[in-house]
């Protein structure tokens, strides 16, 4: 990596280094590494647990699921994965359904949040506050209120039942608190950043383009992680808002509670195929995330 | 941390017409100015997506609303409003949402913090550590919810065998308390990465000198957490106590999926109740007025949240 | 704020029109009839409206299962594409509702359950009688006599018998299940312990029941317990407690059965306030309490599953489990008519009907009807009985009649659900038969009870007290009367 100093815009935008080494405990104790190994080792049992039984499970053939001695061994078996794309079941406009309604409505949270944040951020207007308050409280409605009259608006657009509808459902959650996130962001970069570089000749929109929004990576990451996450895992509005050619993967599981017995075989497969894009996606962004979350807020002072 | 200095790029010609235009917030603006500009489409779609809702909301909430042949209301006064104020099915709703907001917010910030200390202890293995830590905040509700049930089904459940094997015979979903506390811990198992999370994220900020200086006062390491970490992260952890208690009581998937309110109602929170109220009943002028009740609840409280934040000058 | 105060007002404006519900909202459909159906002009009745795509919207059950997996023939036979959204019985009857309420149709095919979606929107769905006796369309084959009369009145009527907004579709119905090899196996030690003949049966009283379950909890360990229930706050809670209610003589209202056959909008009082019903209540608390510890939680799935896996002797459930049983203990479980309280024995009955919805027009209307006629005909009836998906039993008198169906009644079957058949006869008849309330505020009258029972076994409450207070609080719910 570069490290010179006219790049500092760049390095600002990194995930700073670890401070390795400058952790408050320097002088722990044996002692003291053995507790707090032992905590993170009960934490660990407890979070992976669930989700390897939930894997094995999803490997398990015939009556081996719902065993009423839980198998750690058996004979792994792929029925549970071909059963979700033969016979009746074909998972795969699901998983397109899920993947377009996500992406999509991330991306667009993520302009729009980027852009009214920034705004938001850097504006003088007197109710500012407010507005601000207005917007996360858009987010905190209660879903099954708001329900019914977005159902009719949607209805009366030509909206149900179409990818587009599903993408503004999500929206309605994820833009306010996209714009939310990134004006916490933005409102910790100082604006004699963009006043230099008004100085220097730019446009507002090419200080707030080549200046700011570099120095917002972590942000940005997080954000669209985050909107992601909550979009490929709703379950409420698209049980309201999606049909037939519009049907998403967490309806998908729920599909599977028949009313003759559920197919834990194929849940738990299901399972897997819903957590693992998210998990494989967080997880390349961690570090972003870590740099992120911190809302840039602590300085230290 | 963001200590960067900009480095003037083209014409070295000044703007001072725009640096004053930033500067001053007496001037006049013409029309929206730059932010307003920015902030339009985001807040044209929240308005629409937000506003005609709402409005919607409070009058189906004197109304009664019809379904068949287009939605119509029918005016009926304060009737909605009177049950809710005097339905006691409700007030046990509230009760039990309260408990449950506790208690699972409450667990998710104490295990997520505690954890998060640790995991900042740890040099070697932080990172592999931290990645399987985060796993359950990726996983969608309803999936939590039905792994959930399939861990505990007193049936083929692996965690009701390990409570057998060590002689307690329960069914962790078919009693109040334990189901109460089931779903607790579900929300809480896939919550808690998050605090730690963003608790992690506040302390890799701490500033080092800070934490030299005491260590050269001498300070214990526990007077150093209580008195030098946790009050300089305060701000990390308001910001992640308003993210989870927006989402706390407005999701209800996890429940849904595994007892639905039941046993004995011990577990039918408020949002359960409207969904049922709308959606089973179709009682849909009540089930805005509990709507409305909620919001009204939630953005209370929010707004606490926020003015904590905008004491520490977070939050514009 | 930039939002100007004109904005906020032109939003209000806006807002003031959405709540003009009817007119703006009504607009979009609603008050216009839907679509006629196109003139039909010859050729095959079959084909006439091939190329038209449909939606059929399902509770996730066994037929459905069945038709999803093999729709082929349909498509064949008529050119008709139908797309099936199965979805568990409350999501159905929200997206139903809504879909209703829109006024136009995105869901064509409808699974009318009795009590939530017949019931209470009877008005939004088309009476089949406009397709039954038109010219144009394929005969109903055997006519509406085929199907089994009082299933085709509960599934498919609302309080004018003349109309019927449904054929039947499916007939679920809750019979006693038992471990056969082990009332071989233990059967004379259990009859001279207990005094009683223990043959599973109507003749047997729900009191013997209890004792049976008991005995088994003493003296079999091959099985965690005697007796399972499906006492989750949960539909299945009622469902489960109504078969005892009705054997002790009790009654939801004071319309009796009539309201479960020919439905109501006002049912009268509500009569679980009194004795019957509250020795009913205080019985199932007994009941549950000698269960398998996981009776509280379990639904009909859970209870369903504890018997496949061996973990319960006897059971009272769906008779669809039948197929699953079957995979899980070949030849080991049987069945028999429930036991038989101070007023009689019945089979709480849990058929659905399919239905049109009424904002449904043009060819989706017709096509709609053909792939109705055809998901109830024998040929398709028979078709599920032997499907690997599952698969429910036949509504229709005839297809019970054919040899290969009679034939299966006994093991070894090709068509396991049958082997239920002997024990179907009876249940099925007027004076076992249970239905409970067809009423439009069901779904609330139905929480309320699971809830209230939910409670009792929660032991917070005693089962008179629980009657009393259910009573008043369906009261209640039945006076703020209903309107679609």
């Amino acid at each position: 990596m570069s490290t010179t100093t006219t790049a500092s815009t760049e390095a600002a935008a990194r995930p700073p280094k670890r401070s390795t080494g400058l952790s408050f405990d320097q002088k722990m104790t044996p002692g003291g590494t053995v507790v707090t190994w032992v905590v993170l080792g009960v934490f660990l049992l407890w979070t992976l647990i669930p989700l390897v039984w939930m894997l094995l499970g999803s490997f398990k053939g015939g009556d081996d699921v719902t065993a009423a001695d839980p198998k750690w061994f058996f004979t792994p078996s792929l029925e549970n994965y071909v059963g979700l794309f033969t016979g009746a079941n074909n998972l795969l406009p699901y998983i397109w359904h899920s993947v377009v309604a996500a992406v999509v409505s991330a991306g667009l949270s993520l302009v729009l949040g980027t852009l009214a944040g920034y705004g938001l951020s850097r504006t003088r207007m007197k109710r500012k506050s407010d507005l601000s308050f207005w917007i996360i409280s858009t987010r905190m409605a209660p879903i099954a209120a708001v329900v019914l009259p977005l159902f009719l608006m949607f209805r009366f657009a030509g909206l149900i039942d179409t990818l587009p509808g599903l993408i503004l459902a999500y929206m309605t959650f994820n833009l306010p608190f996209a714009t939310w996130l990134m004006q916490a962001f933005f409102a910790e970069i100082p604006p004699s950043l963009e006043e230099a570089a008004l100085v220097s000749g730019c446009t507002r929109w090419g200080a707030f383009w080549n200046v700011i929004l570099p120095l917002s990576k972590a942000g940005l990451v997080t954000t669209g992680i985050l909107c992601l996450v909550f979009a490929w895992n709703d379950y409420a509005f698209a049980s309201v808002f999606a049909g037939p050619s519009s049907q998403t993967l967490p309806i998908a599981a729920s599909q599977l509670v028949t009313q003759t017995g559920v197919d834990w075989g194929q849940l738990t497969a299901i399972g897997t195929i819903v957590v693992v894009p998210m998990v494989v996606l967080g997880l390349a962004v961690k570090r972003w995330l870590v740099t992120g979350l911190s809302l840039g807020a602590v300085t230290g002072e | 941390m963001t200590q960067t200095t900009a480095q003037p790029t083209g014409g070295q010609e000044l703007a001072p017409e725009r640096v004053q235009q930033m500067k001053d917030p007496r001037r006049p603006r013409r029309g929206l100015g730059f932010p307003g500009l920015l902030m339009a489409p985001a807040v044209i779609f929240m308005a629409g997506l937000s506003i005609i809702p709402f409005l919607t909301l409070i009058g189906m909430s004197f109304s009664r609303v019809r379904l068949l042949g287009g939605a119509a209301l029918e005016w009926r006064g304060l009737d909605n409003w009177a049950r809710a104020l005097t339905d006691p099915n409700l007030w046990t709703s509230w009760a039990s949402t309260v408990l449950y907001f506790v208690v699972t917010v409450g667990l998710e910030l104490l295990i997520g913090v505690g954890v998060a200390v640790a995991l900042h202890r740890v040099l070697r293995g932080r990172g592999l550590v931290l990645s399987l830590v985060l796993l359950p905040m990726f996983v969608a509700p309803v999936i939590v919810g039905l792994l959930g049930r399939y861990l505990v089904d007193p049936t083929f459940g692996l965690y009701t065998n390990w409570l057998q094997a060590v002689g307690i015979d329960i069914d962790p979903l078919g009693s109040p308390v334990t189901a109460f506390i089931a779903v607790a811990l579900m929300d809480v198992w896939e919550w808690t990465p998050l605090i730690t999370l963003i608790t992690l994220a506040g302390l890799s900020g701490v500033n080092p000198s800070i934490l030299e200086a005491a260590a050269l006062d001498g300070a214990s390491r526990t007077r150093t957490l209580f008195h030098i970490i946790f009050p300089s992260i305060s701000n990390v952890l308001l910001v992640a106590f308003l993210i989870r208690s927006m989402d706390a009581v407005r999701y209800f998937d996890i429940i849904t999926i595994t007892t639905n309110g039941g046993p004995a109602d011990a577990t039918k929170i408020v949002p359960l109740r409207l969904y049922e109220t709308a959606f089973r009943f179709f009682d849909l002028g009540y089930a805005a007025a509990i709507g409305l009740m909620m919001l009204a609840v939630t953005i209370a409280m929010a707004k606490v949240f926020v003015r904590l934040l905008d004491r520490k000058g977070l939050a514009q | 704020m930039t939002l100007s105060r004109r904005s906020l007002l032109r939003a209000g404006a806006l807002g003031a029109g959405a709540l003009a519900g009817g007119g703006l909202l009504g607009a979009c459909g609603s008050g216009s009839q839907p679509a006629p159906v196109p003139e039909f002009t010859g050729g095959d009745e079959w084909r006439r409206f091939a190329g038209t795509t449909i939606n059929f919207i399902s509770e996730n059950t066994a037929p459905t299962a069945a038709i999803a997996a093999n729709l082929q023939p349909f498509t064949e036979l008529t050119g008709i594409n139908v797309r099936i959204v199965n979805l568990e019985l409350s999501a159905l009857v929200q997206r139903v509702a809504l879909d209703l309420a829109s006024g136009q149709s995105q869901y064509h095919v409808i699974y009318a359950d009795p009590y939530q979606v017949l019931a209470p929107y009877s008005a939004g769905l088309a009476d089949l009688r406009e397709f039954i006796d038109a010219d144009g369309y394929p005969p109903l084959e055997g006519g509406l006599e085929d199907f089994i009369p009082t299933q085709l009145a509960a599934t498919g009527t609302f309080e004018d018998p003349d109309k019927v907004f449904a054929l039947p579709y499916d007939c679920p119905t809750m019979i006693w299940q038992y471990r056969q090899d082990l009332f071989d196996a233990h059967g004379d030690r259990m009859r001279d312990d207990l005094g009683f003949d223990v043959t599973p049966g109507m003749e047997r009283t729900w009191e013997e029941f209890f004792q049976i379950a008991q005995w088994f909890n003493a003296h079999v360990d091959e099985v965690v317990a005697g007796v399972g229930t499906q006492s989750k706050q949960h539909d299945s809670l009622m469902c489960d407690f109504s078969n005892v209610l009705w054997s002790y003589g009790g009654e939801y209202f004071e319309g009796g059965s009539e309201i479960g056959l020919r439905g109501a909008t006002d049912p009268g009082r509500s009569l679980l306030a009194s004795d019957e019903a509250k020795e009913a209540a205080a019985f199932y608390q007994r009941l549950v309490g000698i269960a398998h510890p996981g009776s509280r939680s379990w639904d009909w799935d859970g209870v369903g599953n504890a018997m496949a896996q061996g973990q319960i002797a006897m059971c009272v459930n769906w008779h669809e489990f039948a197929s699953g049983n079957e995979e899980s203990l070949p030849g080991q479980v049987s069945y028999a008519p429930l036991p038989h309280g101070p007023a009689r024995s019945s089979a709480h009955f849990g058929g659905c009907g399919i239905g049109i919805s009424g904002n449904t027009g043009g060819a989706e209307r017709g096509a709609a009807w053909l792939f109705v006629n055809w998901a109830t005909s024998p040929q398709t009836q028979l078709a599920n009985l032997a499907s690997a998906a599952g698969g429910g039993t036949p509504t229709r008198t005839s297809v019970y009649e054919l040899p290969e169906v009679q034939a299966a009644e006994q093991r070894p079957s090709e068509l396991p659900n049958m082997l239920t058949g002997p024990t179907m006869e009876v249940a099925w008849r007027d004076d076992v038969i249970g239905l409970r309330p067809k009423i439009p505020m069901w779904n609330e009258c139905d929480t309320a009870v699971f809830t209230e029972l939910s409670k009792m076994l929660a032991g917070q409450q005693q089962p008179a007290a629980t009657m009393d207070g259910l009573a008043r609080r369906i009261d209640q719910i039945v006076a703020r009367g209903w309107q679609a």
